[in-house]
Formats: C-alpha cells, sequence, structure tokens
C-alpha cells in the first residue's frame, strides 16, 4: 500500500525525518518495503494556458502552440504574454490549462532547453505526469482544471515535495489498509493526538427529491450490514486537483469526481464503497420501485463488469442484482451497466460489510483482485460501514454539487456486540518479561481505540457484561483514588472495550501483542548470552573421526591409562627421548602399570599379539585416549588417535576379492580423515620413529608441528611385542593422529561455494617412463602450476614396471582435467595446453612421451 | 516401375524381418528409406511416365513408403523388446550367496554407553564438560568437603603421582572446574576416566569411566533430582524401569543417596544379578553441599543444585549381561566384535 506523507500528516503529527519514520513503522510491526522520496520541481514549472494549437505541417502528430505564460517574465514572451511551443501531446489542444516547463528547467530525467523542430522554435515543454516524476503515466500532458490560475508553481498544485511510503501489511491487521489505520497506529506510538477528518453532512432536502429505493437482503450470512445512500443533482466531472493527487500518489488513476471520491474514502479509511447509477437499476418484476437485491448469483448467472469482461457465476458468489440482473459482484468488482457514466445524474452510494471468506472464493474463483476484494477478504467490521458511508456522502455533496435524499438505507439486523476483554499487567510481564502498569497500557491501548472501563476481578475469555468484572474497588480506581495501602486483589485486571474496526484482538494475548509492539520488543529486558561450557566443536570432530576410523573397518580398544616404561624401551625409544619423560605413580599396584602412557601405541601392539595369539589374522584396532605428559614438571593430557591395520582390507569375499593392506591404505586413513575434516596444505616429510621402517611412511607437518604419521612396524619391535612378521607373512601398519591439535586445526575453517561451471571439461590422457627418483607428486604439482586456471586436476590411473621398461624406471599414465569457467575449450586450446605440459616435463625432469 | 515398387516392397520386407538386433535394424531403414534408397530413386522417375499418370503412381510410392516405415518401427519395438526381456530372464543367480560388505569394524562396549549417555543428556538439554585425569587435592578433595584427614583419601583408595598431584578418584572434580568458571545456570554431565587403587578382579578396576551429572539453578531441589533420575532411567533402560534413592552419605552433598533402578534383569522379582532385592544400584547423588558451593564463589542462600554420578562400566555390564570387568579391557576381537550391532 502506498502511503504519501503530505496526506498523512494531515492525520497525525508526523515525525520530522524520513528514517525516524521508517524505523517507528518498521518496530511498529509495519513493514516499509519502499520509500520513494518525490523532490519539489524547479519553480520554472507552472500552470499555463494554451491559446491556440495548429498542427504543424508535414507531421501527423505536432502542435505549434502559443501558450500564455501571464505574468512570467520570459525575455521572448509576445506582447500577448505567450510563449511558442512545439508540442507532441495527443491531448494537445487550444484552451487547455497546462503545466509548462520553461527553458533551463532540470526535470528528473532531462533538461528543456530552447529547442527548434522542424525549424520552428519551441520555447519550453508541456509536460506529462511522467516528465514531472509524479506518476508512471504518460498518456498525454497534464491537463489542470479549467479554473486554475496562470502562474501557480507546480509544487503548490501538486503538494511537492513529497515522500511515498509503499507498506506492506500483515494479513491479521485489515484495520491498518487506509491512511486513518496508519495513523492512529502512529498515534499510539508517538503518543501524539489523532485527528479524524470532520464530516460534516448538509441538511437532507426535502421529500419531493426523495428517491425511492427497494433494498432487500436475501443473504444476512455473506452480508451482514448493507447501507445505500441516495443522491440525486450529481453532476459528473474531472475531481479538483487536490483530490486527484493524493489518488495518484497513492498509485490510483483519476477517473470522475465519483469514482475518485469512493476511492479517496477507500484509501483514507480502509473501507471499499461503491456507488450504481440509479437510473440503471432495474425494478423487481411486476414493481416500479428501482431494486438493490442482496443474493447468491443463479447458476450459469452472466456478469458484465466495469471493465466490460464477461463472467459466468455459478452459484456461489454473492451479488449486489437490482431487480433483474448482477449489478456488482459483492465488495470484489462493479458491473457494467450500472455504472457511473457522464449522464448520471442520481446515484446509489453502498457501504457495506461483507463475509470474507465468500469474497475470498469469488476473486479466487474468477480470477479478480481489486483494492476492494484485498480489504474484504481481510475482514472489515460492520461498524466501519457507517463512517465510510458519511465520509463520501460529505464529499459528494461538496464536490459534485449533489443533493442527498433523507432517507438512509440500513439493512442491519443483529450488530455484532463489541468485545470486551480484560488484561492484567501481571500477566504482561509473565509473557513479555517486564512489568507494564495500568497507567502505561490505558494510554497505548486507549490510542489505538480501545476505551478503558473498568479495574476489575479477573475472569478468562470475552466478557459479556462489564457488571460480570464490576468492583467497588475497580470504580474507584477509575475515579483516581488511589489511597490504598495495597492493591486489593480485584483491581488486578483492567477491562477495555474493543474498537470494531479491530478485529484481529479476540484474547488478552492479543492485547499483550499490540503493547509489546508498541512499547518495542527491545524494551524486554535483555539477558547475557551463557557462555558455552561444552565445547562443541571438539566433541563434534572427536565423534567423526572415530566414526571413521569404524566405518573403515576398525575396532575400538580401550587400554589402561597407565603402564610399563619398559614397553617404551622395547618401542626403541632412549632415555633423552620426550617420550620417555614419564609421569610415574607413587604408589603403583604394579611396575606394569607404574607410569601414564605417552603414547597409545604399545598397548596397541599388544592388543594385537594377544589377537594374533588367539588365532585372529585380519587385525585393525584403534583407540582414542589421553596420553600423559610431563612438559618442564607440567602434567599435559593429549588426546590421540592410533590405530594398527595388518591383513586384507576386508573380509574375504566369494566374488570381490580383498586386497591384502598396504602402504596406500595406511596412507589413505590418515589423509582422508584430514580431507574429511577439511585439513588441507600439510607439509610431508619421512617418517622417522624408532619402531617404524625407514622409508615407507609420512609425517604430517602442520605449522612446524607433527599432526599425524604412519609407517611400517619394524620386523625387530615386532618381535620385541611377541609377533613374528615372518611367520605372519604380513605387514603391520601403524597411524598416530594427533586428535586434540586437529580439532584446534578445524576448528575455523570456513568454506566457500565456488560455482559449478558451465562449460564442460575435457580430459586428455599423457603415459611416460619416469625416473624411480621422481616423485609422481611433483609431476602433479608442476602441471598444476602451468596454469591453474584451466588445469583443473591431474590424476594417475597406472603405474607400470616390467619387461619393457628399463630398470630403474617406471611407466605413468595421468588424467589431465582442463576446465574453463568462462568458455568453451576448443581443441587447439587444449592441444597448446597439453603441448606445453609436454615441454614442461621434458625441460623439468627429461621425461619423454610414450 | 510398378514391378519394381512390388518387388521393392516385398524385398523390404523381408528384409525387415530378418533383423535380430537394433544395428540390422538402423541399417535396413538407412537402405530403405535414406536419401539414396530405391524408393527415392522411383520419385526421381516420375517425370518417366505420363501426366496424367504421375499422381496416383507418386500416391503409391508414398504408400509403400509409409507400410515400409511402419514395418520398420513395429520390427524396432520388437527387438528391443527381446533385448529387454532376454536380459531380464534367464538369470541363474543364487540369491543367498553372501553381499559384499564394506570393511567391519566397531566401537568398545564402553563408549557405545558412553555415548548413549553422552546423548541422553544432551537431550534434556545439559552440555558436556570434561576435565583432566590429573587432579590436585583441591578438586579432588578439598573443594569436594572432603577433609584432609578423611579415609578417602588414603593411599589404599587414591593413586598419587611422583611430585605431586594424583588420579582423580571421581568426575565430581569437573564439577568443581566448572562452577569456578561459569555462573549458574549450569546443567552438564561429564563423561570420563577415573582411577581408584582395587585390584583388577571381576568387579574391580583401578581404570574405570563414570558419567557425573551437575545441575545449578534458583530452585532446584531433590524433587527435581528424582525427577531427572526417572527420566534418565526410563530413556537409558526403558519406560518401564523403577527408580528409588535412599539416604547415603558423600562429602560433597547433602543430603546425599544412593540412587537404584530396578532389576533390568528381572524386573524387580529377585534374581542372582540384583542379589535377590529387586535393585540395582547405580550410583550416588544428591543435593550440592553448601559448602561446596562456598568453595567456588556460588551463593547457596541463591542457588541450589543436584549431582549424581553413574559407572559406565556397571551400565555395561548390566545391559549386556558381561560377568566380569576385566574382559572390558582385554580388547579381544571375539568380544569386540559382538558390538558391532550396537555401534550407531
Amino acid at each position: 500500500m502506498k502511503i504519501a506523507l503530505n496526506w498523512l500528516a494531515k492525520y497525525i503529527d508526523l515525525p520530522s525525518s524520513v528514517d525516524e519514520l521508517d524505523r517507528l513503522l518498521t518496530f511498529a510491526g509495519i513493514e516499509v518495503e519502499g520509500i520513494t522520496p518525490m523532490p519539489a520541481l524547479p519553480e520554472t514549472v507552472f500552470s499555463a494556458r494554451i491559446l491556440s494549437a495548429e498542427p504543424v505541417p508535414k507531421s501527423d502528430h505536432l502542435h505549434l502552440c502559443k501558450v500564455d505564460i501571464g505574468s512570467y517574465s520570459y525575455p521572448e514572451k509576445d506582447e500577448n504574454a505567450c510563449v511558442q511551443i512545439i508540442c507532441g501531446a495527443p491531448n494537445c489542444r487550444s484552451g487547455l490549462m497546462v503545466l509548462i516547463a520553461m527553458p533551463g528547467t532540470a526535470l528528473p530525467e532531462f533538461t528543456i532547453s530552447k529547442a527548434k523542430i522542424r525549424g520552428v522554435e519551441s520555447h519550453g515543454m508541456l509536460c506529462s505526469e511522467k516528465e514531472l516524476g509524479i506518476s508512471d503515466n504518460h498518456g498525454g500532458i497534464i491537463e489542470l482544471p479549467s479554473d486554475t490560475t496562470i502562474g501557480v508553481p507546480a509544487n503548490e498544485l501538486y503538494g511537492l515535495p513529497d515522500t511515498v511510503f509503499e507498506l506492506e501489511i500483515t494479513p491479521n491487521r485489515p484495520d491498518l489498509l487506509g491512511y486513518i489505520g496508519i495513523a492512529r497506529d502512529l498515534s499510539a506510538k508517538l503518543n501524539r493526538p489523532l485527528r479524524m477528518p470532520e464530516v460534516k453532512l448538509p441538511e437532507p432536502v426535502s421529500t419531493q427529491l426523495e428517491l425511492p429505493l427497494k433494498l432487500i437482503n436475501q443473504n444476512r450470512d455473506l452480508c451482514p450490514r448493507y447501507t445505500a445512500r441516495l443522491f440525486s443533482n450529481v453532476q459528473i466531472k474531472e475531481s479538483p486537483l487536490w483530490l486527484k493527487s493524493c489518488l495518484i500518489k497513492s498509485g490510483l488513476r483519476p477517473i470522475n469526481n465519483l469514482v475518485d471520491i469512493t476511492n479517496f474514502v477507500l484509501l483514507e479509511q480502509g473501507h471499499p464503497l461503491h456507488a450504481f447509477d440509479y437510473s440503471k437499476l432495474a425494478p423487481i418484476a411486476n414493481e416500479q420501485i428501482p431494486a438493490i437485491v442482496i443474493r447468491t448469483a443463479e447458476n450459469k448467472e452472466e456478469f458484465i463488469s466495469l471493465d466490460s469482461k464477461s463472467y459466468l457465476l455459478d452459484g456461489d458468489e454473492l451479488v449486489i442484482a437490482d431487480g433483474e440482473k448482477p449489478s456488482a459482484l459483492a465488495g470484489v468488482m462493479g458491473g457494467k451497466i450500472s455504472a457511473i457514466s457522464q449522464q448520471t445524474t442520481s446515484i446509489v452510494l453502498e457501504s457495506a460489510a461483507f463475509e470474507p471468506g465468500s469474497i475470498r472464493k469469488t476473486s479466487y474463483k474468477h480470477k479478480i483482485s481489486t483494492d476492494s476484494s484485498y480489504r474484504f477478504e481481510r475482514h472489515l467490521s460492520e461498524y466501519t460501514v457507517e463512517a465510510a458511508s458519511l465520509r463520501a456522502a460529505q464529499l459528494i455533496c461538496e464536490l459534485a454539487d449533489a443533493t442527498m435524499c433523507s432517507t438512509v438505507h440500513d439493512d442491519w439486523q443483529s450488530p455484532s456486540v463489541p468485545i470486551i476483554l480484560g488484561i492484567r499487567p501481571k500477566r504482561y510481564e509473565q509473557v513479555i518479561g517486564y512489568y507494564m502498569d495500568g497507567d502505561k497500557i490505558m494510554d497505548f491501548l486507549g490510542k489505538l481505540g480501545l476505551s478503558f472501563l473498568q479495574y476489575g476481578n479477573w475472569k478468562p475469555g470475552q466478557i459479556a457484561s462489564i457488571e460480570d468484572v464490576f468492583c467497588h474497588h475497580g470504580e474507584e480506581m477509575k475515579r483516581g483514588v488511589t489511597e490504598f495501602t495495597e492493591l486489593p486483589d480485584c483491581v488486578h485486571t483492567l477491562y477495555f472495550r474493543v474498537p470494531p474496526y479491530r478485529v484481529d484482538l479476540e484474547r488478552e494475548i492479543d492485547l499483550i501483542e499490540e503493547l509489546a509492539r508498541l512499547d518495542g520488543y527491545d524494551a524486554a529486558p535483555a539477558r547475557k548470552v551463557q557462555p558455552s561450557i561444552m565445547d562443541r566443536h571438539a566433541y563434534r570432530i572427536k565423534r567423526q573421526m572415530t566414526d571413521y576410523v569404524v566405518s573403515r573397518g576398525c575396532y575400538e580398544t580401550l587400554n589402561y591409562s597407565f603402564t610399563d616404561a619398559a614397553l617404551m624401551q622395547k618401542l626403541g625409544y632412549n632415555a633423552n627421548d620426550p617420550e620417555m619423560k614419564m609421569i610415574t605413580l607413587r604408589n603403583p599396584q604394579s611396575s606394569a602399570m607404574s607410569v601414564m602412557r605417552t603414547s597409545l601405541i604399545p598397548q596397541l601392539l599388544i592388543n594385537l599379539a594377544y589377537n594374533i595369539n588367539h588365532g585372529e589374522k585380519n587385525v585393525k584396532l584403534f583407540e582414542l585416549g589421553k596420553t600423559y605428559l610431563l612438559d618442564n614438571a607440567k602434567h599435559v593430557e593429549l588426546v590421540q588417535l592410533s590405530a594398527v591395520i595388518t591383513g586384507v582390507d576386508r573380509d574375504e569375499h566369494w566374488q570381490d576379492k580383498a586386497v591384502k593392506l598396504g602402504l596406500y591404505h595406511a596412507k589413505g586413513l590418515v589423509e582422508e580423515l584430514l580431507e574429511l575434516l577439511g585439513i588441507s596444505g600439510c607439509t610431508v616429510s619421512a617418517v622417522n620413529k624408532p619402531f617404524l621402517a625407514s622409508g615407507d611412511g609420512y609425517s604430517y607437518i602442520q605449522n612446524d608441528r607433527e599432526i599425524a604419521y604412519f609407517g611400517k612396524l619394524s620386523a625387530p619391535i615386532a618381535e620385541a611385542f611377541g609377533i613374528d612378521l615372518i611367520d605372519l607373512k604380513q605387514d603391520v601398519w601403524l597411524i598416530n593422529l594427533d586428535a586434540d591439535r586437529i580439532v584446534e586445526l578445524c576448528r575455523y575453517i570456513n568454506l566457500k561455494f565456488k560455482p559449478i561451471p558451465r562449460y564442460p571439461s575435457v580430459t586428455r590422457d599423457l603415459s611416460f617412463l619416469i625416473d624411480d627418483s621422481v616423485m609422481y607428486r611433483d609431476i602433479r604439482d608442476g602441471i598444476m602450476s602451468l596454469d591453474s586456471s584451466i588445469i583443473g586436476d591431474v590424476s594417475v590411473f597406472d603405474e607400470y614396471r616390467g619387461k619393457q621398461i628399463p630398470e630403474g624406471k617406471r611407466s605413468l599414465s595421468i588424467h589431465i582435467k582442463f576446465q574453463d569457467l568462462e568458455k568453451t575449450l576448443t581443441d587447439e586450446r587444449i592441444d597448446h595446453l597439453v603441448e606445453s605440459v609436454i615441454t614442461m616435463l621434458k625441460e623439468t625432469w627429461q621425461i619423454n612421451m610414450r | 516401375m510398378r514391378e519394381q515398387l512390388n518387388e521393392l516392397v516385398q524385398q523390404a520386407e523381408k528384409d525387415i524381418q530378418a533383423c535380430s538386433n537394433q544395428n540390422d535394424v538402423m541399417n535396413v531403414k538407412a537402405q530403405y528409406l535414406g536419401k539414396k534408397s530405391l524408393l527415392n530413386g522411383l520419385f526421381a522417375r516420375l517425370r518417366e511416365l505420363p501426366q496424367e499418370e504421375r499422381p496416383a503412381f507418386g500416391n503409391l510410392i508414398n504408400e509403400s513408403r509409409t507400410k515400409i516405415e511402419n514395418l520398420i518401427d513395429a520390427q524396432a519395438k520388437k527387438v528391443k523388446e527381446a533385448a529387454w526381456n532376454s536380459k531380464a530372464a534367464g538369470s541363474n543367480t543364487d540369491l543367498s550367496m553372501p553381499s559384499i560388505f564394506s570393511a567391519k569394524g566397531g566401537y568398545h562396549p564402553l563408549s557405545i554407553i558412553r555415548k548413549e549417555i553422552d546423548d541422553v543428556f544432551i537431550s534434556m538439554g545439559y552440555e558436556i564438560a570434561e576435565g583432566p585425569d590429573i587432579e590436585d587435592d583441591f578438586h579432588n578433595f578439598d573443594a569436594l568437603n572432603t577433609p584432609a584427614n578423611h579415609p578417602s583419601r588414603n593411599l589404599a583408595d587414591t593413586f598419587y603421582l611422583v611430585g605431586g598431584g594424583l588420579l582423580r578418584t571421581q568426575t565430581s572434580t569437573v564439577q568443581i572446574r566448572v562452577m569456578e568458571s561459569f555462573a549458574p545456570p549450569i546443567r552438564i554431565a561429564s563423561p570420563g576416566r577415573c582411577y581408584r587403587n582395587d585390584k583388577p578382579d571381576p568387579s574391580h578396576s583401578p581404570v574405570f569411566h563414570q558419567v557425573e551429572a551437575l545441575v545449578v539453578d534458583k530452585g532446584i531441589s531433590l524433587a527435581d533430582l528424582t525427577n531427572t533420575l526417572s527420566q534418565f532411567a526410563s530413556i537409558m533402560f526403558g519406560a518401564n524401569v523403577g527408580t528409588r534413592i535412599r539416604p547415603h552419605f558423600f562429602p560433597f552433598t547433602e543430603p546425599s543417596a544412593e540412587m537404584d533402578i530396578s532389576c533390568v534383569v528381572c524386573g524387580g522379582a529377585g534374581c542372582r544379578v540384583c542379589k535377590h532385592s529387586g535393585w540395582l544400584e547405580m550410583g550416588g547423588a544428591g543435593m550440592v553441599d553448601p559448602n561446596v558451593f562456598k568453595t567456588v564463589g556460588i551463593d547457596p542462600e541463591i542457588y541450589t543444585g543436584f549431582a549424581f554420578g553413574l559407572g559406565i562400566e556397571r551400565i555395561a555390564m548390566l545391559k549386556y549381561n558381561i560377568p566380569d570387568m576385566r574382559i572390558l579391557f582385554e580388547n579381544d576381537l571375539r568380544m569386540l566384535r559382538q558390538f558391532r550391532g550396537e555401534s550407531r
């Protein structure tokens, strides 16, 4: 909904800044979707009259106009105070009051200058609304009312500068679908008075001019209230400029005074109206008096809308009919036959309340959504019918010189009873978190239009009669008696009558919401955020590590935290190694449990030997546990994950043969886990542990610290732990991950999505012989670094040593994947890239392709 | 020419029916309907005919063409369906042969119980807090209201370290560490290793695992403790399990209690496991002693709290019917494999 501030300011004093209003509305729960400033126009745009308009020869649309600019001072003005202007607008004609922009005027999109068109001088421009930035209407030049004085600045005529707020009203607040509703909420939020428009009706005239009407309401469920006012001597003409500009700024097109008035009231009061041409209303069969019949449509009944479209009704729709046929789809759209036209002289003004569900169904079924249906389907009260009708009546009398008939037809059989609700300040505190006293509650709710009735005892739900909660204390409180030493129990509830336009206020909690919203949600006391006791990241990562190792076929072991120092010596450690600086128990049960473990490996080897001795061939064990280190006499507890694996990669299977666990399995266990945790960029070096065979493992180093290693258990160490590798006929692989450090390394990793390539990738294969001394990793890095924007990946798919390959060499086959993010790769480009790879391999390692 | 056309159609029919795979069909299609087909050749020869015969013969060619097209489409469908059916039928697979599994691994039963307990507490809004195994006298004894000459400080019960320090005898030490650093409200569960100088035997181990729960807030009462215990027990052991607490003594709780659950083996009727009492002892519990609060700087007039501790080995042994605690530390694959199905 578009709200222009100059209009809104008629009902309430607005805050001085637009930003402040934006903030106020937003935090009152009214979403501001956009703010469009309408800046002041230069003073060189003003009203003027076209004295003559002659077609320009050889042009099908240009006119040469003499335009009277009155007393405006302009050097090239002629003796009749006229300037010459070429105008191409279709509605350009002599006698028209227009808005002229004189040469030098800077308009929103361009600057006017003196010009020569078809050899004729043109001193300025006659403007359309769009050219002035008032609306999007570019149908022709502005036609001002003919009684406008020449020389009035456009700013004055259109109320500029102005600002238009585009507001999003939530579906629970139909009362906000008009200027007054918005002003009322602001009045409560700002604690400023609301100025309702003063409605003064002329005295109804004598009964000779009374127009007879037969009003029949056949469906009170769908139309609980229908009112009709009749007017004669109506003059259909243009609306005054103030009314037009109100509509234009709120996004509506002016049509004629009567239609504009109903639209104005719709915008102001939020309640849609409709006007019928009285003379077009047919009487009921065999009668003479024009009729309005509120009924549901007949099946297959035709309805022709204002915009000449035909709709076939199916009988569910509520229609406003005359004695014969539908004149309007109730609350949705008017009909063509009874529409207001230039010839209309007497009218029926409808103001009614409709059942929202029925309006919604009709609007949805026939795909007609109007400003009217939008409001009715959100539920408008039966009570706002009256105010809207009165306001329109006043304007019709004033602006259409109409005579109002004295009879007001009002079919209202069972007015709904206004709701009375109680609110307990204590309950407010319970729900919102702070106490709001009775005075403040009265202030806020009073501004919203609720009337305070009484203090009283708490009674849940809607109150039928205030007598039900009456108590004399409440009466005294209301009168201002406050000399109670302590409030009596009976006055802890404030009772209010809810105004009928607030159909959304039905329970105490609805009032609490209103109060909290108006006081601002930030008034609720903020508590300090509790710091986290749990290290959720560490907890999750450790679980993920063990889940992974388990998924790779390892069984978890748990071993004592204390162990035997001799085991570390068996592993090959010397007294000087940090692993041998162990925390010693003062009162151990035995030497086997006399020191705290500094490594999980010895116990895993004992577990391995135990299981091999019990006939197991394929053993994969791990432990995630603490090791206990002495660091300068300080105790440090460090969680490690160690694993020992030997045998085949999985159970024997008759079809899918198991593979013997080797170096690349152990390596994969470490590297896949690091990859899963998002840790990349480790440097590697040959592992160096006294119990591992040299040259068959890696240490993984990040920030100069080892975070993981893997390697092959050396035969003498195995023997020391009772494992005969020759007998076993398989290698034993050890893996260790520094869990605590890995947890820290992945604590702040922040992955960012990369766009999916839109062009296909291309893969080329290369095969070549290399010396055993050349590392695949170096080759891969070398190729990748050639052009990282195009070379997406390098992977090896075959390694071969054998008959045709010389000793000390091997054959490698690799895929190179090319991917350009910007365009499709051409063969020439790839050939060129492959060539540069080959050249690089040759120059760096003297590698030739096979 | 008319004869030529008839021959062509007859030959086409034969060739089409001889197609046994999709490739053949494609070839025949190219042969009879392609740009250089005989049929197209006949079209080119139309002008050899007298003007008046041309339309009729043109129609005839078109009809033949349509006929051949239909035959080809029908044969293509037939050939394709035959191929599908040949793949579907004639299978002599023995479905009962063993499936392909990925490598089989699993968690240790104590970890399984620990994770389950963690998850129960996390789901009840607790945070998991851990602390060091190596502790000082203050956190293990003094702060827990255990005076210097208390019998539990004996060498026979506690492992002490050369150069100072000891191995914590219960996870209550984490209570103290958390309360030292964080203000209430506090809801934590602290699982971890504990140490007591007991010789390994069927029901003792010098290294064992506990979970301790601690709740500190305004208005926490013994009723909250019993409610939490029964809620915990019903999640861990099933909705039908009963709980009770009995008065007991711990230095750091007042009142103190021991908590029991109804025997998970006999359901409370009495059996060998529960020594015919119908109840199984689960651990210690109680309201946090005001002295403990004072030590960590929490005002016991404002805050109250409860704590309880559970032995993980005991729960595992009960739940899985493991007769001897030492089995849990042997790491025998024949034991570990049994719990693969619990590693969820």
